[in-house]
């Protein structure tokens, strides 16, 4: 059961991504005033509706209505020739709009608070819901309006800034660090693999060259870089994966380079040599087959790693605007007030998911690793068994 | 070659590339540095006359030792957003860097050392359980993260610490100017150290287990000496020198790090200075401060080196046979 827990996990976070928010029913964009609660969570805030009434629905919509005034109102829609709209509150009528035509009304606008006898500077969501009880929307005639009410409290994890669902973020975001974290990673072992396997089997300048290269790029702070390259090649998704995957190809060299060192010199590949194998043969047949349970180990735990970075460059606000991710939540939330409105809950999802999925990263890696290496797997039995006994 | 030369030769080889690497970024990639800073309607005149004033005509090979020049004379030249120059503005911020960066550093790996060898000395304890698990956790929670929890509980939820900044507005005078400015390091650094030291911890555990099973430990043991003596004098120092190259390898980590923590808590250092550059496409600003950067990573790097030479017995035997 725990054996399998992460590869679930893994198997249930990919399929949330590949799917998107649109079937779990999210929309993106605004759907409620920025930084909404999330609906569990204060069952005395007014949630966000929408009423409907005229064209397929019934003629008057009723809500019974427990909570204090909601912070917006809006009405859109069109009315007919005769058309007219009412809001019955339990402490008298309201006619909203009897205008015939298109209708887009707010609650803070000035000539639809004077059309109803509305003091300019009276907040027109309170004038509206003066108390609790029973409300109703009614059309009489023909047309087809929605009024949307808007609460302080929204769906499963509140809102952002611009008032869009965080939940949506949530799973878009989750999309962009699973793309960046396995295609930077991927791109990123592969180079390493060719590096280390031309350092580890040519040997002499080449291996010199290659391995002063990773020392020095190992000891090059590498987030300034990432920085100022995303500033002057623009911040789209891809340069990110390319610009991340230049950086971080050195720890699969040097492993690559290790193994082909052992391998080059066993009496095995000389053999192959021996009975006339070309080189590419021996390379590409006999150890690159040789090194791939180990390499996959390394990608299981190189991902952690380049989705950190990315986290870290999109936080610093370095990635591409229009696209959320988890980075960008919690640039968005340090950017622009959370803390000053209290919001925890435009912090907690993104920084969570982004642990949780690392973490998840780093438990496959380990596993994989085990099965590639036995030996690793004994000393932890062996470690387990020590424990025991402790 | 002496073994320390040929370290000293090694950082060279460093700072070589990251002056390259600088001057290439912002030279060659995008094509014309130009077309990013002056708006594309200037005349071909103008333009002619702006590329002769910041040396862009000449050839690359010439513009490049022009360059290597100025830069390891601290001559930045003038920031594009402010007109000043670019290392006046720096020199206010390198000290409040390296305030951060110097003690988190020290504290994080003295706080690693202590506990990872206490983790070692219990196994299955409590401490070993709480180091496994913090090794974890600084390798997959971001430190972004941390950091806005921490201010979100000590600086917006109870109001002990400030919320941003380095100094007070406006700075106190004379002994409280100390204070406040302690005052405003506290919440950075405890979250450098807090994410930093599970690294370090994990490590010197896994050596410190497998050097405590060493004979000569158990020889040592045997002839009678103190178990402190033989835990801290003998199975300790002989892992040194793999602690001071994992110190050594987590300086570019540690120093990437800076960039985001000045940015959370809004202090006034070199990384948000990088930051403030960059999106602001000010380059001779920003490929300084990356300099400075890089210059304070290698800079720890020798000292690290220097450490070596102290540390490992076998550095000095070879540097003294040749």
């Amino acid at each position: 059961m725990k054996r399998w827990a992460s590869t679930a996990a893994f198997a249930l976070l990919a399929a949330l991504a590949i799917a998107g928010p649109g079937p779990l029913g999210l929309s993106d964009g605004q759907v409620a005033p920025p930084y909404s609660k999330p609906g569990w969570l204060d069952s005395s805030i007014a949630p966000s509706i929408e009423l409907r009434v005229g064209a397929g629905e019934s003629a008057a919509a009723a809500i019974s209505w427990g909570y204090s005034a909601p912070l917006r109102v809006s009405l859109t829609g069109a009315l007919g020739e005769t058309g007219l709209v009412k809001w019955v509150t339990p402490s008298g009528d309201f006619v909203l709009s009897q205008t015939p035509g298109e209708m887009d009304l707010d609650a803070r606008d000035i000539p639809f608070k004077r059309a109803l006898g509305i003091s300019p500077f009276e907040n027109m969501p309170s004038a509206l819901f003066p108390s609790r009880g029973e409300y109703a929307l009614s059309l009489e005639g023909s047309g087809d309006v929605v009024m949307r009410i808007e609460g302080g409290r929204w769906g499963l994890l509140g809102t952002d800034h611009r008032g869009r669902d965080m939940a949506a973020l949530f799973v878009r975001g989750l999309r962009v660090s699973l793309i960046v974290g396995i295609a930077a990673t991927l791109i990123a072992t592969l180079l390493g693999l060719s590096l280390g396997l031309l350092s580890g089997y040519a040997g002499g300048f080449t291996d010199a060259l290659v391995m002063r290269a990773v020392d020095v790029l190992l000891s090059i702070p590498t987030l300034p870089i990432l920085m100022v390259i995303a500033g002057i090649w623009g911040k789209s998704l891809w340069n990110l994966v390319v610009i991340l995957s230049i950086f971080s190809w050195m720890g699969t060299a040097r492993t690559v380079r290790a193994m082909t060192l052992t391998l080059r010199d066993a009496s095995w590949v000389e053999g192959l040599r021996a009975i006339g194998a070309r080189r590419n043969y021996i390379l590409f047949r006999h150890l690159v087959p040789e090194t791939l349970p180990l390499l996959l180990a390394n990608v299981a735990l190189g991902v952690p790693g380049a989705i950190l970075a990315e986290a870290g460059l999109s936080f610093l606000g370095l990635s591409d605007p229009r696209l959320p991710s988890w980075g960008r939540m919690l640039h968005d939330a340090h950017m622009f007030g959370a803390f000053a409105s209290g919001a925890w809950w435009s912090i907690l999802p993104a920084g969570i998911g982004i642990s949780v999925i690392c973490l998840m990263f780093l438990d496959i890696g380990r596993k994989l690793e085990e099965r590639a290496d036995p030996r690793l797997a004994a000393e932890t039995k062996q470690k387990a068994i020590e424990e025991a006994g402790a | 070659m002496t073994a320390p030369l040929k370290r000293i030769g090694g950082s060279l080889v460093v700072l070589a590339v990251v002056l390259a690497l600088n001057f290439f970024l912002f030279r060659v990639m995008p094509g014309d540095p130009l077309t990013s800073i002056v708006d594309p309607r200037f005349s071909p005149e103008a333009k002619a006359e702006l590329a002769s004033q910041w040396g862009l005509d000449r050839p690359l090979s010439e513009q490049f030792v022009v360059y290597v020049r100025e830069m390891l004379s601290f001559r930045f030249g003038l920031s594009m957003m402010t007109g000043a120059p670019v290392w006046d503005e720096l020199k206010r911020r390198v000290p409040n860097t390296v305030a951060l960066l110097l003690p988190a550093l020290v504290l994080s790996a003295s706080l690693g050392i202590w506990l990872g060898v206490k983790a070692a000395l219990n196994r299955g304890s409590t401490v070993e359980r709480v180091v496994l698990w913090s090794g974890t956790v600084s390798f997959s929670f971001p430190s972004f993260f941390v950091q806005i929890l921490l201010l979100m509980c000590f600086a917006y939820f109870w109001r002990i610490f400030p919320l941003s900044g380095t100094t007070s507005i406006p700075p106190p005078t004379g002994g409280a100017a100390a204070i406040d400015y302690i005052w405003h390091l506290a919440l950075p650094l405890f979250s450098l150290v807090v994410m930093g030291f599970g690294g370090f911890a994990l490590y010197i555990r896994n050596m410190m287990v497998k050097a405590l099973g060493e004979e000569y430990v158990l020889m040592a043991r045997a002839r009678g000496l103190p178990f402190r003596r033989v835990v801290w004098n003998h199975a300790f120092r002989s892992i040194l020198p793999p602690v001071l190259t994992i110190l050594l390898l987590s300086l570019p980590g540690v120093v990437s790090g800076a960039v985001i923590t000045e940015t959370v808590f809004s202090m006034n250092g070199v990384g948000r200075f990088l930051l403030e550059a960059t999106n602001s496409h000010d380059y001779p600003a920003a490929g300084a401060a990356f300099f400075c950067l890089a210059l304070l990573t290698v800079g720890c790097n020798l000292l690290a080196d220097a450490a070596y030479v102290l540390v490992d017995p076998r550095v000095r035997r070879e540097g003294s046979r040749e």
